[in-house]
């Protein structure tokens, strides 16, 4: 039975209060760097005309980067997920309108004035500080305000990179097709986007002089406090994250080492990573953090390899093709052998035993036009392929495993292909926006939206078995890791997957509860 | 005593002078009016003696030291200046706008507060209605009366006036010219006045130098130069005002 609406939030409430915070704590720390630095850029900009062009310049290119590729190129740079490379991405992008209104609000400081401020002695310094700044204070903050309501909107995208913040519910949202979760994110970030830009427009009001003829003595005293407003609300979002977390009641378990488990952003893999987590609970002492709903293959990846996370449930035949570089291979012994061989020499992990299903990618149409075509294999589809439309995920788009290896080897191309989100190609497919999509074969909504896989008749897709990766100098420090995650061999087939996916897609259960059920079932908790 | 040999400045690297070969001294306590048409060199002869123009050639001395040898932050700090467009600073009330240079030269608080309502009845801006209102609440004249306000707060020996009542209309100028003459004769100021106004330098000056296209044509007083002449540009100069003058009798 679903929850009410004020259940749902009810529940949600402290997280929401959390990922408030910590939304906050994104945007405050970024805009105050992008003010610390974009500034006495525009300080620069305007006493250095030949600097002026390329600079400006620079920072405009930066702002046309689109956030999901900034956020991925600073992980790439920064080599680690979280907060720092998307406070970096959120600086960026503030940057371009803090600079370029200090420079224009310093070019809008009358002559006549600037020309008083000279002769009647000030130097350069006091020239800035005492005439210049506050005379173009109105137009640098209107940039500040800009800069940080746009802010509090990127930082949403944080939690592809496992910043947290609001953008958390909304991923969450996304990936398990569940639009209370995406409302629960993308609400509140509204609302703080709105309270942002009260405070510092509050601010700015309460930075004019009062003037004589303004009536009433309450007014002029409300200033001060309308300038503090924007610093309240800082403090509110840093505050918090410097002081314990006020979860920790005894210190037994404060004390218990704590280890980081990661999913992509899709159901299955946070159901994986529920079910390992939920299971390392209960049979050892560890405490688990959950960083779940990361971009992507590469995020996670990198993650690993950089010590961020210690763990996450990765497929055979994505770490052969997509992190290995490797040609697709079918076998999928040979396939669990090289990626064992190579993660151990190139990257310090380990693959534990594979949990027992296969999520391949299935080339899938609807099952009306695979019975009036008699459509049973991808080969079948070559005749009509031009005529079709393929929504294929990003991944598959790039991956030598997706797309650019099937068209090497059934040799043929689909005539228009469209890039779809993972979680709503099945939806697409099902209303007839596309014709064609590359499923994952343990999706339960291949049924529930009476969908046909075709068998893959060349044998191109690799195996991809899931198992549990994790680093090696994790295993080494809490041996029971291996001992514990290896009861999960072998206990997760393709069908049991599956429903389990149907459980969190289409009836909308939350996947602790479904992984918890399942983990019960199976007497291992 | 103010002393320019043989100053000249270029803004283009010698291809033109906005000032040629100019030596003139100012003595202490006198008014020396710089007049000419637009364009002539004088308010650039003005900017060179505080240095918010430095001279291409020749040296300039005050109290017979040459200006190079001062800090420029410093001498700009000891000599008044009342600005063409005045110039007062919009987010500073009118009080904190005459404390300016007092706070620059590090003043303590009470006695800057205490110079600037001194200044402020002087002018005739009473304190206690106008000291915390902002510029852009006074008329034009008033504003004025502000600048020169703040130009003498800091107490300078010297002031220098950039054509300051040229933006006025004419009675609120005439206005202020009387006031000007009546301070000069109450503070021994040395004061430099830039305009282009025959009238006002004859109202205002113990001499008058005029300028033509960057160069002296004859300086002295309204005595010497309205009965010599020395050249025909200075004759016509005067010569014109005169038939107006005239015309305008003949009128009323």
């Amino acid at each position: 039975m679903e929850e009410s609406w004020l259940e749902f939030v009810a529940a949600r409430l402290p997280e929401l209060w959390l990922r408030t915070r910590e939304h906050l704590m994104l945007t405050a720390v970024s805009t105050s760097l992008a003010i610390a630095i974009g500034i006495p850029l525009g300080i620069v900009a305007r006493s250095r005309p030949g600097l002026r062009a390329p600079l400006l310049g620079a920072i405009g290119v930066v702002q046309t980067v689109p956030s999901l590729a900034m956020l991925a190129l600073l992980l790439a740079l920064l080599d680690r997920i979280g907060a720092v490379p998307a406070v970096a991405a959120l600086t960026l992008y503030a940057l371009l309108p803090i600079a370029r209104n200090t420079l224009t609000g310093l070019q809008g400081v009358p002559e006549e004035v600037r020309e008083a401020s000279r002769g009647l002695g000030m130097t350069v310094r006091q020239q800035l500080l005492m005439v210049d700044l506050p005379l173009a204070a109105p137009v640098i903050i209107a940039g500040i305000r800009t800069a940080a309501v746009v802010g509090v909107g990127v930082a949403t995208l944080s939690a592809f990179i496992g910043a947290g913040g609001l953008g958390q519910f909304i991923n969450r949202g996304l990936s398990l097709s569940n639009t209370r979760l995406i409302v629960l994110g993308a609400v509140p970030a509204a609302l703080l986007a709105l309270l942002v830009d009260f405070t510092i427009a509050a601010a700015q009001w309460g930075m004019r002089p009062s003037r004589r003829t303004e009536a009433g003595p309450i007014l002029p005293r409300l200033r001060p406090v309308a300038v503090a407003l924007p610093f309240l609300l800082f403090a509110a979002g840093i505050v918090p994250q410097m002081s314990p977390p006020a979860t920790a009641g005894d210190g037994e378990r404060t004390s218990a080492p704590t280890i980081r488990i990661a999913s992509k952003n899709f159901t299955e893999q946070v159901l994986l990573g529920e079910i390992m987590a939920q299971l390392l609970e209960t049979r050892t002492s560890l405490r688990v953090e959950r960083r779940f709903n990361l971009g992507g293959t590469m995020i996670c990846h990198r993650a690993l390899t950089s010590g961020e996370i210690d763990l996450y449930a990765e497929y055979t035949g994505t770490g052969l093709t997509a992190i290995l570089q490797r040609p697709p291979m079918s076998d999928p012994g040979d396939v669990l052998r090289i990626v064992r061989e190579e993660y151990r020499r190139e990257f310090d992990a380990r693959w534990l035993p594979p949990l027992g299903f296969n999520n391949t990618y299935a080339i899938t149409v609807r099952r009306g036009a695979a019975g009036r075509e008699g459509w049973r294999t991808v080969s079948d589809l070559a005749p009509r392929a031009a005529s079709l439309t393929a929504g294929w995920t990003a991944e598959f788009s790039e991956r030598p495993d997706g797309y650019p290896g099937l068209i090497e080897a059934y040799e043929y191309r689909f005539g228009t292909t469209l890039d779809v989100d993972p979680a709503l190609m099945y939806q697409a497919i099902h209303r007839g926006q596309v014709d064609v999509i590359a499923a994952f074969s343990t999706d339960g909504r291949i049924a529930a939206y009476d969908l046909q896989p075709l068998v893959d008749d060349r044998r191109f897709f690799p195996p991809y078995e899931a198992a549990p990766v994790v680093r090696l100098d994790t295993l080494e420090a809490h041996p029971e890791i291996e001992e514990t995650l290896s009861r999960l061999a072998g206990r997760l087939d393709n069908e049991t997957m599956q429903s389990l996916n149907y459980e969190v897609d289409h009836r909308k259960r939350r996947p602790g509860e479904v992984a918890r059920e399942f983990l019960l079932s199976q007497d291992l908790l | 005593m103010i002393v320019l040999r043989r100053v000249n400045k270029s803004f283009d690297g010698g291809g033109s002078y906005a000032v040629r070969d100019l030596s003139l001294e100012v003595s202490t306590g006198e008014t020396l009016v710089l007049l000419g048409s637009s364009g002539c060199g004088k308010s650039t002869t003005l900017k060179l003696i505080n240095r918010l123009v430095e001279p291409s050639s020749g040296s300039l001395e005050i109290d017979g030291r040459d200006i190079l040898h001062h800090d420029p932050v410093q001498l700009r700090r000891s000599i008044g200046y009342v600005f063409q467009g005045i110039g007062l600073f919009p987010h500073l009330t009118i009080r904190q706008n005459v404390e300016v240079v007092p706070r620059l030269l590090g003043w303590p608080p009470s006695r800057r507060r205490d110079r600037a309502m001194e200044l402020m009845e002087m002018i005739g801006l009473l304190p206690d209605d106008y000291a915390e209102r902002f510029p852009d609440e006074l008329s034009g004249g008033e504003q004025q009366r502000v600048g020169v306000a703040r130009a003498l707060a800091g107490d300078p020996a010297y002031l220098l006036m950039d054509e300051p009542f040229g933006a006025l209309d004419a009675l609120t100028r005439d206005t202020l010219q009387q006031e000007l003459l009546s301070l000069k004769s109450r503070l021994h100021k040395t004061i430099v006045f830039v305009t282009h106004d025959i009238f006002e330098a004859l109202t205002l000056s113990d001499r008058i130098a005029i300028l033509h296209a960057g160069a002296m044509e004859q300086i002295g007083t309204k005595e010497e130069i309205l009965g010599r002449p020395a050249t025909p540009f200075v004759r016509d100069l005067f010569a014109k005002p005169a038939q107006q003058l005239t015309a305008f009798r003949e009128m009323l």
